[in-house]
């Protein structure tokens, strides 16, 4: 008998936190869009607080608690450093926390706040490049965690001035960094991020093979040259055709990760629509959406259609993809860490059996119909509308918090 | 003179059910070979069904320990290989089937 690695599965212990947090700041985050009202504008500071709040202790939060998990099935090397995910996510929580104040309280206190995310972050990205100098096959998910690696970290920085110049005063033009910060956070990582791991984990979980590689590939390099365009554009005042020349760009890239998406759907050999499928549908249904408002959004110039392709991308895709993978993830870590020892020896779950399945669907169908009531409501100016679409949503994400917590105590 | 068979090793492997999609490996067509030396040594040659499974080191170690439960066997050891690659067509038909799922949605 030989040991087995724990390379490829970190211990529960070290996960389990950043799905704790992160379910908790999800709820919370829905809760407080009830203070919101549908008219408000793209750099109102309380939909900051909101935004930060969802993006850092929700998004960021589970994203870098997955990639604890996933950065070794990606790049087939275990951890630099697993244990430095320990110190994480309390840097991240109390950070986002602070943030959260700082936006809607003191804007004293925003500069500590961005330090602390800011310490969390460099932690992360610290195990992740150490990690990524091990790897022998340079996969296009190992060039979208190196490439989105580093737009992390330009947007942790610019991230970091804005802070110091709403809570210290530094002389900034606000809105042109704001633009670049979100350009690099949102689509330099968080769609390069999910663009890299979805080519991995949606033929895994679909048992796809032998499809066409090639509009992925394109679409990673048209969004990372979109992004840089768009940031350089802003940085340099470019702003009218430049702009309109990068989101372009995005758009492109957009449609060819879509299109890429439709051939590993086309291609699975497992079709059973369970949860974690039935997300990914709307994820990238939602993702569709934001596209064509976003386009559209380009031509006639609408505060109510940027927000509702902001809406969309964020309360849709981003968060379907990452609440279905949970589906996912956390059993397989609760399985690894409770019932691989036993294998063998005696009768073990299956993985499909270790998560709430009516909890989970009624998650997906509060939340799904919260997210396009929403999304109407904002497109709309209608408040009635919107909120409708959040009680929904609140409903959606206790399911989702019971979900995880009932997933995690899996015996 | 070994009279370990292919079948006996096979018959052993398939006792090793992959989790995620609850199949035995060898339904599932991952099992590419078994060579069995005259020492009664052997060999077990497969795949998985994706590079960096997690469960890469653990399916490993049951499929060694599941063949080394045969009574008089050598030797185990167990290459993961990546050449062919596997695909569904490799997987038996009620695999196929079962996979194929009822197609609706809820």
């Amino acid at each position: 008998m030989f040991n087995v690695s724990r390379d490829y599965a970190p211990p529960l212990g070290v996960i389990a936190p950043f799905f704790k947090m992160g379910s908790f700041f999800y709820v919370t985050g829905i809760v407080f869009l009830f203070f919101m009202k549908s008219d408000f504008s793209h750099n109102d500071l309380n939909l900051l607080a909101l935004v930060h709040w969802y993006l850092l202790g929700f998004v960021m939060m589970i994203i870098f608690g997955a990639m604890a998990q996933l950065i070794p099935v990606v790049m087939e090397v275990g951890h630099f450093g697993i244990d430095l995910y320990r110190l994480v996510w309390p840097f991240l929580a109390v950070g986002t926390f602070l943030m959260g104040i700082g936006f809607l309280v003191s804007p004293k206190v925003l500069p500590y706040g961005g330090l602390l995310v800011i310490v969390s972050i460099s932690i992360f990205l610290y195990d992740t490049i150490m990690t990524l100098w091990h790897v022998k096959h340079i996969s296009l998910t190992v060039k979208t965690v190196a490439v989105s690696s580093l737009f992390l970290s330009l947007g942790i920085f610019s991230g970091f001035m804005m802070a110091l110049g709403i809570g210290e005063g530094l002389s900034i033009n606000m809105d042109k960094w704001l633009n670049i910060h979100a350009m690099f956070v949102l689509g330099g990582y968080v769609t390069l991020t999910i663009m890299g791991l979805s080519i991995i984990l949606l033929p895994m979980f679909g048992l796809s093979h032998g499809f066409d590689e090639t509009p992925i590939k394109r679409a990673f390099w048209l969004m990372a040259t979109g992004v840089s365009g768009y940031s350089i554009a802003r940085f340099l005042g470019i702003d009218q055709w430049g702009e309109l020349l990068s989101l372009s760009i995005i758009f492109l890239s957009v449609g060819f990760y879509l299109y890429q998406i439709m051939i590993i759907y086309r291609s699975r050999a497992r079709k059973e629509n369970d949860i974690w499928a039935k997300s990914m549908y709307f994820g990238y249904g939602s993702l569709a959406s934001a596209l064509i408002l976003g386009m559209i959004n380009v031509l006639v110039h609408s505060e109510q259609l940027l927000l509702a392709a902001g809406w969309f991308v964020i309360m849709g895709f981003f968060t379907f993809l990452i609440t279905g993978h949970l589906y996912k993830i956390i059993p397989f870590l609760v399985w690894f860490e409770r019932f691989s020892p036993l294998v063998g020896k005696e009768k073990v779950p299956m993985l499909h059996e270790m998560y709430p399945k009516k909890a989970a669907q009624y998650e997906f169908v509060f939340s799904s119909l919260g997210v396009v009531i929403g999304g109407f409501g904002l497109l709309l100016g209608d408040d009635t509308l919107f909120k409708t679409g959040i009680s929904l949503m609140v409903v959606g994400g206790g399911c989702m918090f019971y979900s995880v917590r009932w997933m995690l105590n899996y015996k | 003179m070994c009279t370990i068979t292919k079948d006996q090793v096979y018959k052993a492997i398939s006792t090793v059910v992959d989790p995620e999609v609850g199949f035995n490996l060898v339904e599932m067509g991952l099992i590419y070979d078994a060579i069995i030396e005259e020492s009664c040594n052997v060999k077990v040659v497969m795949t998985l069904s994706t590079r960096g499974c997690p469960l890469h080191q653990m399916i490993k170690q049951w499929v060694h320990e599941a063949v080394e439960r045969i009574e008089g066997v050598g030797v185990v050891e167990v290459e993961v290989v990546w050449e062919p690659a596997w695909n569904i067509s490799m997987a038996d038909d009620n695999v196929k089937a079962a996979l194929g799922g009822s197609g609706t949605m809820w």
